[in-house]
């Protein structure tokens, strides 16, 4: 395991120093932010201490709302991307700066205090000379642990399309690629601990006590916000030239795949830059606003889920209603649906090869007659559900010898292994590829179709016609079974997304 | 003479409790007045009433012959030395930033002007120029009270205010102490209120002592003339031991009732 994570390493290492720029940069902008405004505040409510209560109580609340909630809430508001991440980073930061700074503003010995005033300074004097100067190691100890936490944090930023280290754990979650998330969290561990080190020198040099010495720290500490800014702005917007086509994806492995394939094709066909986003957090969820607020200019999408999820129709969606769902979106967002690729990533159920060939299965109701005397498994959640496993069963009229609840990463071999003789599956899954097993034939159209197309805003395309090309090459080219390949690929080879996307294009010679 | 701190008909309570009833007091230019009585007598608080630290309740105060109320308290306090109790040098400042506090605050451009007081200060309080750059924390109790004295003072004020300035160093350096504050008041002429609790260290330094008992003046006199006719009861026993006290040679020694070679 630790072979293989050195090894990512090395081999992806401009990926990764990438990744540990933008963490940082983005870690950087907010604490910068936070050491500014929380220090302010905390500063404010030790003069005002009327107002002391009510700031805590306010940044103790913002603190608490989890993570996954402040980004959910901010989308709205800023947006998907680093702005959004940079925000809510900021939010969590002020707590730990606000509150040291008022604890180390207001522990300092009154008698000191009274001393400076009755000397004859005055309350900016006494703040700027005597306070803050003594507030300052607490203050210090404030910042150092809030800078840790900052950059632990970051590492969530991915979810909203964000930046960062968070970019590879999340990736690696979806692609089912461990050593990619163990590098990424070891990165963010280094890097936090790393940051702490610093801090902890700069920390005993403040407590150093000679003119000199200050007079240095002076001039580091000016430099180093310096760096810090400049740092944070080159590794949070870099500039691009010529027009850039935006594109996200979700968090799915072939929706990685697809990213690629677009970013490839379209850079080679056109004069147009490509910005993909992978892996966005929340999916339709958080694309859809992005798409509608113009961040994101386009995306793969499935029919069934933009039916249900985007226009929100309780209908079961069948592709006989495609048209009305194109028209739904360009009345209803100016959004039009291109390149379909051909593959439909929906439910199906399959049967172990000797099975369907001994009972001659072929589709779903050649099933009725002979389930007595079949196993069915499946995930648990498909037994739960409404338009589940009972729905199923009845449409069909099926009635199973028994069934079983399956973990979606060992379903594939308890079917191998004769446990079950029937499951359900996703028609791209990678493992179905490899797998001896028939895929029957839904007669009934019981599941709702998911055909995966792209969305893209109207406004773009056309801007750029010449992006139809590129989708009329795509369109139909990718079958169930080339995608539960190449997830097949990336899943289970542990391959790249884009080595797979690459190998593809150029088998099918679209790209040159 | 000329009248450096005049107070008439100072009232001051905290809350309920009154700590100054009416409080009249006038002290004349290069006096040492020390200020002595129980505590929560009001000496302190009438002490913190001259730089403006504490506003009266009702009554005036007058400091250079001018009333302070509605004055400019920041420049009031600047013109003011005052010296408190205990160590309350500022920690993270260096000797010679302590002592040329004040003297920045009024001027900040005259650098050499500052550097020139600080050294003529530390000379005057005894403490060696290479003390300079150190801290605070690297400091004895002693030297701390120096540079505290010094930094009430370098900036020339012609009052100087001190609150139990002793009060915190063993018993030799007090008497070092005492001996250093006397010789400078000689030296300088300032005017000095100064706060304590030892009574010795007031009739030993005051030119005028001033005792209080429960926000009233008991008696406000020289030294001596405490000694001879003490005002009140309250005076009487707390000079009682210093009354008694007998200079005499060690041969006659055994004459004196208080005294401990003295066998029954």
């Amino acid at each position: 395991m630790i072979w293989e994570m050195w090894n990512l390493f090395l081999e992806r290492s401009d990926f990764f120093a990438d990744l540990l720029w933008e963490h940082l940069g983005i870690s950087l902008l907010a604490i910068v932010i936070a050491v500014l405004i929380g220090g302010a505040a905390g500063i404010l409510i030790s003069e005002v201490r009327g107002a002391a209560k009510p700031t805590l109580g306010v940044v103790s609340f913002l603190y608490t709302i989890p993570s996954i909630s402040m980004l959910g809430f901010l989308i709205p508001f800023s947006g998907v991307g680093n702005a959004t991440a940079v925000i809510a980073l900021t939010v969590y930061a002020l707590l730990p700066m606000v509150r040291n700074t008022y604890a180390g503003m207001t522990n300092v010995d009154p008698a000191i205090l009274e001393a400076a005033k009755g000397m004859g300074s005055t309350r900016m004097q006494v703040l700027f000379k005597i306070r803050l100067p003594l507030a300052m190691p607490v203050i210090m100890s404030g910042i150092r642990s809030m800078v840790t936490m900052t950059i632990a944090l970051a590492g969530i930023a991915s979810f909203i399309g964000a930046g960062g280290l968070g970019v590879a754990i999340y990736r690696g979650i979806t692609t089912n690629n461990t050593a990619m998330t163990m590098d990424g969290s070891l990165l963010i561990a280094l890097l936090a601990l790393l940051m702490d080190f610093l801090l902890g020198i700069v920390e005993r040099r403040m407590t150093k006590c000679s003119a000199e010495a200050k007079k240095v720290n002076h001039r580091i500490a000016a430099a180093v916000l310096v760096l810090c800014l400049a740092g944070a702005g080159v590794g949070m917007f870099r500039t691009h030239t010529g027009d850039t086509v935006h594109i996200a994806t979700k968090p799915m492995t072939e929706q990685y795949v697809l990213g690629e394939m677009l970013e490839l094709l379209i850079e080679q066909d056109t004069d147009l830059n490509v910005e993909l986003t992978q892996g966005v957090g929340g999916g339709t969820s958080n694309i859809q606003p992005a798409m509608e607020s113009g961040e994101f200019d386009m995306y793969p999408e499935y029919t069934g889920t933009a039916w249900n999820m985007v226009l929100k129709e309780d209908s079961l969606y069948t592709e006989d209603l495609f048209g009305e769902l194109e028209q739904a979106y360009e009345d209803d967002y100016s959004m039009e649906w291109v390149g379909m690729y051909g593959f439909n990533n929906t439910y199906g159920l399959v049967a172990r090869r000797e099975i369907a060939e001994q009972y001659g299965l072929k589709t779903y109701s050649d099933l009725a007659a002979a389930a007595g005397e079949l196993t069915f498994g499946a995930e648990y959640d498909f037994f739960e559900r409404e338009d589940g496993y009972d729905s199923l069963c009845e449409t069909y009229g099926l009635e199973f010898k028994d069934t079983m609840d399956l973990d979606i990463g060992l379903k594939y071999q308890a079917l191998n292994e004769g446990q079950i003789d029937v499951m359900v599956v996703f028609t791209t899954d990678g493992q179905l590829s490899s797998s001896d097993v028939v895929v029957l034939e839904d007669d009934l159209q019981f599941f709702p179709s998911y055909l995966c197309g792209n969305v893209i805003r109207s406004e773009v395309l056309e801007a750029h016609p010449e992006l139809n090309e590129v989708f009329e090459k795509l369109t139909g080219t990718i079958s169930d079974n080339d995608m539960a390949e190449m997830n097949y690929k990336v899943e289970t080879e542990g391959r790249e997304p884009e080595d797979v996307a690459e190998e593809f294009l150029r088998d099918c010679g679209l790209l040159e | 003479m000329e009248t450096m701190i005049e107070f008439r008909h100072v009232k001051k309570s905290y809350g309920d409790k009154p700590v100054l009833k009416d409080f009249n007091l006038t002290v004349e230019k290069g006096e040492f007045v020390t200020i002595i009585g129980s505590s929560g007598c009001g000496k302190t608080t009438a002490l913190k009433m001259v730089n403006g630290l504490l506003e009266p309740d009702g009554g005036d105060i007058f400091v250079y012959g001018e009333n302070i109320r509605g004055k400019d308290q920041t420049q009031l306090r600047r013109n003011i030395g005052y010296a408190i109790q205990g160590s309350v040098l500022f920690p993270h400042m260096t000797v010679e930033q302590n002592i040329s506090y004040v003297p920045n605050l009024l001027n900040k451009k005259d650098r050499k002007k500052t550097r020139d007081a600080v050294s003529k200060w530390m000379k005057i309080v005894g403490l060696d120029d290479e003390l300079r750059s150190r801290f605070p924390s690297e400091l004895s109790g002693g030297q701390q009270q120096r540079v505290g004295i010094a930094r009430a003072l370098a900036a020339s004020p012609e009052i100087l205010l001190m609150d139990e300035p002793f009060g915190a160093v063993d018993e030799i350096t007090r008497g070092q102490l005492q001996t250093e504050i006397g010789r400078i008041h000689a030296q300088t002429g300032i005017t000095v209120m100064f706060v304590t609790h030892d009574i010795s260290e007031a009739l030993k330094l005051g030119t005028k002592v001033l005792v209080m008992d429960k926000g009233d003046i008991q008696q406000y006199d020289r030294p001596e003339e405490l000694l001879r006719h003490p005002a009140t009861d309250f005076v009487k026993k707390l000079v009682a031991q210093q009354r008694h006290a007998c200079h005499l040679p060690d041969d006659r020694l055994e004459e004196c009732e208080y005294s401990g070679v003295r066998t029954c």
